[in-house]
């Protein structure tokens, strides 16, 4: 009986947080834990200097999702001017994801010229969406 | 970069299937010889590799006949590191049930089963999502001198 309690019980929060983590998927954050503050020099070192925003792909050797949200952000930046894409692996960096505030791969960071985080998406992105909330930092 | 390898992802999908209905099979029946048949199902999957798994050969011989063949390719690397998580759970659940903890031995079977249903109706990878946090907690460890 208490099995079978468990079992309906762990489906049901299962299913509840499946769809809390597929609205969550793509969202872009402008209000995150370091949105509007300095990223790392470890980052800052990766920007594109020619580029009035880069999008910082962090990625790790466990990403299921890395490859599909790569193609998004390449597509993006080829697309778009003043806009440029690299990744940072994480794996062997725990304490960096700690310092950046990172629990999950594909997280994207869109820094611009000075450093600064612009927003950040967790999952993979939607392009539209991003370059949406980017419009006012990028050339027109 | 050499490309790293890959497997068509509904082989996992299914796999993930098939071991929420075991999970929810121990559940129901609290009947241990069969949680721990899913651990070293999970253990072959992490250690040997998921081609090995009893669950990818069901796939192969069974499913993957009846479905049009896809050009979605999946990487393994988060796929095994995820059924390595829950050969872990699942462990730890078998070791609940024998030694006469029936708590843990629920709790950490409806973790493992949690992880599974999310993978199979959502499809996503908690074991694959961890992997940060399970890095940067091992991390911390490292600091007051456990090796990894």
């Amino acid at each position: 009986m208490t099995g079978a309690l468990v079992v309906v019980a762990t489906l049901l929060v299962a299913t509840a947080i499946g769809f809390a983590l597929r609205a969550a998927n793509g969202r872009v954050r402008t209000a995150g834990p370091d949105a509007g503050g300095s990223v790392p020099d470890e980052v800052r070192a990766v920007l594109d200097p020619a580029a009035a925003v880069t999008l910082v792909q962090l990625t790790s050797a466990y990403c299921a999702q890395c490859g599909q949200a790569e193609k998004v952000l390449a597509g993006a930046a080829a697309a778009t001017g003043g806009l440029a894409h690299t990744t940072v692996d994480l794996t062997d960096r725990p304490e960096l994801a700690a310092r950046l505030a990172v629990l999950r791969t594909p997280t994207t960071l869109a820094v611009d010229a000075r450093g600064v985080e612009l927003l950040r998406i967790g999952g993979v992105p939607k392009q539209a969406e991003l370059l949406d909330a980017l419009r006012d930092h990028l050339p027109a | 970069m050499p490309s790293p390898p890959q497997v068509d992802p509904r082989g996992p999908r299914f796999a993930a299937w098939v071991t929420s209905a075991v999970l929810i099979a121990v559940l129901l029946t609290g009947w241990w010889p069969l949680l721990a048949a899913q651990a070293v199902v999970f253990a072959i999957g992490a250690f040997a590799g998921l081609r090995w798994s009893p669950y990818s050969a069901l796939y192969r011989v069974l499913v993957a006949p009846r479905l049009a063949p896809t050009d979605e390719r999946k990487d393994v690397a988060p796929l095994r590191f995820a059924q390595g998580v829950g050969f872990v759970f699942t462990l730890l659940g078998t070791t609940g049930y024998v030694l006469g903890v029936p708590a843990l031995g629920i709790v950490a079977t409806a973790i493992a089963l949690a992880a599974a249903f999310l993978n199979a109706a959502f499809g996503f990878c908690l074991g694959c999502e961890s992997y940060l946090l399970v890095n940067r907690l091992s991390n911390t460890n490292k600091e007051v001198g456990t090796a990894r």
